[in-house]
């Protein structure tokens, strides 16, 4: 059996490399193997670098919700639309439960909602904050700080009407006089004039309701920005998402209310307009890339040159004449116009910008505000509430954050974190109080329902009946109807007011992570939480980071089947061509199969020869593929494949992937190569058997 | 003016008028409409407002509507439930204020808000201002239930700011009154109906007059079909209001 196992192998190696199909058919087998081996070392690297990201940015390796809940869970939506959950009432109770489960580390409460935050045009904000000071002045008296912050807040006012009053100039000049609005050239009359000015202090309120409402609906750069946020408790899931990292200011401290702002938001969507443009071509630059070549890099430089109002409407008086210096003297230029002198400052290209870049951080950004909320301010987040009422509250920023390795990721950028005493308010649970409130004003109301599709019926259908009649005066007070909530001493309460720990475990949760001691143990551990749940009556729906990462979840699977796909076609494809040329390999081998038969070699033998020639040409082939294949890995983890875009950021979990190999890719690799040359040989194998010696003898005369 | 006085004769007596309306006596009807509800002095209402939506528990808001025809002002103070009271709307200059005393910040709103979150808007709690802010065109005669009706349809001037630029008004030919107001956007899509089962009148001594207003309102919204809004209000108070009523100050003193 060995004697005969030997002497195939020889004939193997023999005719390995005498026929130039052979060679075709290992380079197929080659190139085969290489592809499975890389395809599969990179996308398990993706694999393993996004289940990285997931579970170590707000999923944890397990998420439990409640099985009532309407719609399934997702950290990333399919559609956008944060599901549907129903809360888990009984949080305290769960948590203790889940955390008695053999391998669970943590279990962290959460909830995903989010907002809207307006901001009002510039005037709007610089008026409101002097009407702050204005009123803080009236209740609590003035002080020298009070009295300088109201001067300069007027200032700016007074620097934004200016350009006001040059832009209509301009309009002006383009169209005729009788287009402007007059209500709005008496408007910037007014607030420009010395004696509108003069007469402000003695009725600050009335000035200021001028300004409101009629100055400042001529500015439109207004904002809506768009917060997701986690509502969870901050110290746990600071301890145990071990990726997360403090930015800029501080933690929340424990027991106090706050919002953490993710970094990837604050410098995406509330930095100065032109600064966040600079960045971006700066780290366009940075990548090796060109202002000259890439036609978004020339729009941001577009863009800056034009929109230069965002800057020009928060300079001072004082301010403005700095940056006319500071540019005039950057620029070598003479111009006196700051609106120029910005328009060419912005003129960037590749020679200039760095120089340029360099220069607005140094010493222009000091000049400006370059956030529209600071670390340390207060945040309005207005939410509209399970209950169906809209829900505002404010929340200091106490700082912000980001993953590391994910600093510039979008998906995970997006989430914001929040306490989740504050979370539980803007969710707006419907207690038992609040609905009999609910129902004793309903029944005050008395309205009868009527049914939509028969409305016009029952409030019109009847004949001769009196739509109108006489109505006698009431008499409302208000005083009697609203005694005054108290709302602003409880608004400031709120902002100070440390909650004791044990509230956390008290009120509604949405969802919580489960963060595992050893995450090779996944599936026990579902299993365990699952007859937990069973056995307690819980009602929770538990299911695994994967599912739980909603789209990014579903294109796991998609990679994998398209890989699967990919792979399934080219062995399908070189299945085709090895069957082929072993066909025509064994057709020029005729007279010597013959011969071979002819000598006594049972047909057993030469279906073992082929097979055994073609399995041996998979191997060398294919181990050549495979540590091609390593190779080219191990390149590629030496050098890293650079995340182009920031959803690559994500996938990547960091700048750069830096794959690996597993021995399992290069065992999968070979054992498909075996079975597809195998296949693929075993009909030209049967053919060779069927060949007669008479055949042979033929052939040689 | 003939026309106009037949038109209130048969209000009056409540005899229909059923003739198809010339343009000027659709221009008449409709400042019928406008006249009836203007107080040439103060303005004050205690409102009910009960709110439909899918999926949710209904919510019910109490507040009281401040208005003043001189200058065209606007304020919707909040009073139930508790988590609502001293939050408002204040209306001035054709700028719309929203007020939460929870965060003490005022924020500008558009013709577009959703009072509250509820299906109705500013203009369902002001007084009606059809011919200075649309052109009405008579459509045709229909029955609405029991009631034989003229259909107006105004669209809005160049420049005006509402929330909806297409409306459709069923106006009552006994009694002048709207019972159906039907409400699109720019696109032709029907965005709410309103119903109007019920007018009261009030005598003002400062109109010399009576001025009207809806006893009930009944807002189906027309994109979110399954939600709807019901507005009552319940009683209304002529007297004159305090001279700094309309300003943000008097709005958070409120709840303090």
């Amino acid at each position: 059996m060995v004697e005969r196992a030997g002497i195939l192998l020889r004939i193997a190696f023999r005719n390995l490399f005498r026929s130039r199909i052979n060679l075709l058919i290992g380079a197929v087998i080659l190139g085969g193997t290489l592809l499975v081996v890389v395809g599969g070392a990179l996308l398990g690297s993706v694999i393993s670098s996004m289940s990285r990201s997931i579970i170590g940015s707000v999923a944890g390796h397990i998420q439990v919700y409640s099985a009532a809940s309407k719609e399934e869970f997702a950290i990333w939506p399919m559609g956008g639309n944060d599901p549907d959950l129903s809360p888990m009432v009984d949080w305290e109770k769960n948590q203790r439960l889940l955390e008695a489960v053999p391998n669970v580390k943590a279990v962290i409460p959460m909830g995903i909602n989010a907002a809207l935050i307006t901001s009002g045009n510039t005037v709007d904000l610089t008026l409101a904050e002097l009407r702050s000071v204005v009123r803080e002045e009236k209740a609590h008296g003035s002080t020298p700080e009070l009295e300088a912050q109201r001067a300069s807040l007027k200032e700016h006012v007074r620097q934004i009407v200016r350009v006001l009053q040059s832009d209509m100039g301009r309009v002006e000049e383009i169209n005729t006089s009788d287009a402007l609005d007059p209500e709005a050239r008496a408007a910037i009359g007014r607030a420009s004039s010395d004696e509108f000015w003069a007469g402000f202090d003695r009725d600050p309120y009335g000035a200021l309701e001028f300004l409101e409402n009629r100055l400042a609906p001529l500015l439109s750069d207004a904002d809506l920005v768009p917060l997701r946020y986690v509502g969870t408790d901050l110290d746990a899931f600071q301890k145990h998402f071990d990726r997360m990292e403090i930015v800029d200011g501080q933690p929340v401290p424990p027991g106090h209310r706050g919002f953490m702002m993710s970094k990837f938001v604050y410098e995406d969507r509330l930095k100065l307009r032109t600064a966040r443009r600079l960045d971006k071509i700066k780290d366009a630059l940075d990548l090796k890339g060109s202002i000259a070549r890439d036609e978004t890099l020339q729009r941001y430089v577009r863009e800056n040159r034009t929109q230069t109002r965002e800057i020009l409407l928060q300079l001072d008086p004082l301010k403005t004449e700095r940056a006319i210096a500071l540019l005039q003297r950057t620029l070598g230029s003479s111009e006196k116009d700051l609106d120029k002198l910005l328009n060419a400052f912005f003129d960037t290209d590749d020679a200039n910008f760095y120089q340029r870049y360099e220069v607005f951080y140094r010493d222009l950004a000091p000049l400006l505000q370059l956030y529209r909320l600071k670390v340390g301010d207060v945040l309005t987040i207005t939410a509209f509430t399970r209950s169906g009422y809209v829900q505002s509250l404010n929340l200091k920023v106490w700082g912000t954050f980001q993953f590391r390795g994910l600093e510039k990721s979008a998906l995970s950028g997006n989430i914001n974190l929040m306490d989740i005493v504050s979370f539980r308010e803007l969710y707006g649970y419907l207690s038992a109080d609040r609905k009999a409130e609910i129902e004793a004003i309903k029944k005050e109301g008395g309205v009868q329902e009527i049914d939509r599709s028969r409305a016009e019926e029952e409030l019109f259908g009847q004949p001769n009946r009196r739509v109108v009649a006489e109505a006698t005066p009431g008499i409302i007070d208000e005083k009697e109807r609203f005694k005054g909530a108290g709302a602003a001493l409880r608004r400031e309460e709120l902002v100070r007011r440390v909650y004791d720990p044990t509230e956390i475990g008290r009120g509604v949760v949405l969802d919580a992570a489960v963060i595992l001691q050893d995450p090779r143990h996944l599936q026990k551990t579902l299993a365990d939480i699952r007859a937990l749940s069973d056995r307690e009556h819980l009602g929770l729906r538990v299911v695994s980071w994967r599912e739980a990462a909603g789209l990014l979840g579903q294109f796991i699977l998609l990679a994998t089947v398209v890989l699967l796909l990919a792979v399934g076609i080219i062995f399908i494809v070189a299945m085709v061509i090895i069957n082929n040329s072993v066909m025509m390999a064994t057709l020029q081998r005729t007279p010597e199969v013959g011969t071979m038969r002819a000598i006594g070699a049972p047909r057993a033998f030469i279906l073992w020869m082929v097979l055994v020639e073609t399995v041996t040409l998979g191997l060398i082939f294919g181990g050549l593929g495979a540590a091609l294949g390593a190779g080219a890995i191990a390149l590629l983890h030496w050098w890293g494949i650079p995340a182009g875009n920031e959803t690559l950021y994500f996938f990547f979990s960091g700048p750069r992937l830096f794959p690996t190999l597993s021995p399992w890719n290069i065992v999968v690799a070979l054992v498909v190569v075996v079975v597809v040359t195998v296949l693929s040989t075993l009909y030209p194998a049967f053919l060779a058997t069927r060949v007669p010696p008479v055949r042979a003898m033929q052939a040689d005369e | 003016m003939l026309r106009l006085a037949l038109v209130l004769v048969g209000c009056l007596s409540g005899l229909a008028w059923a003739k198809p309306l010339a343009p000027a006596e659709v221009t008449e009807v409709v400042k019928i409409i406008d006249d009836r509800q203007r107080n040439s002095g103060d303005y004050r209402s205690l409102a009910y407002l009960e709110q439909k939506e899918k999926d949710k528990t209904d919510t019910a808001r109490e507040a009281i509507v401040y208005r003043r025809s001189a200058d065209e002002k606007l304020m919707i103070l909040f009073t139930k439930p508790k988590g609502e009271a001293g939050k408002g709307y204040l209306r001035l200059d054709k700028n719309l204020w929203s007020y939460d005393p929870t965060t003490g910040k005022w924020e500008r709103r558009t013709e577009r808000e959703r009072i509250a979150g509820t299906d109705s808007r500013r203009a369902d709690f002001d007084e009606s201002r059809l011919a200075e802010e649309y052109t009405s065109t008579f459509m045709g005669e229909a029955k609405l239930g029991a009631f034989d009706t003229w259909i107006i349809e105004s669209k809005v001037k160049p420049g005006v700011d509402v929330a909806f630029p297409v409306l459709k008004l069923w106006v009552d030919q006994a009694t002048g009154n709207v019972l159906k107001r039907q409400e699109f956007a720019l696109s032709g899509r029907l965005m709410r109906t309103l119903y109007y089962p019920s007018w009261k009148k009030l005598y003002s001594e400062s109109k010399g007059a009576d001025v009207w207003y809806p006893g009930e309102i009944r807002i189906y919204d027309e994109v979110e079909k399954a939600n709807s809004t019901i507005v009552v209000l319940k009683s209304v108070d002529l007297r004159p209001l305090e001279a700094n009523i309309f300003t943000k100050a008097w709005l958070e003193s409120k709840s303090r």
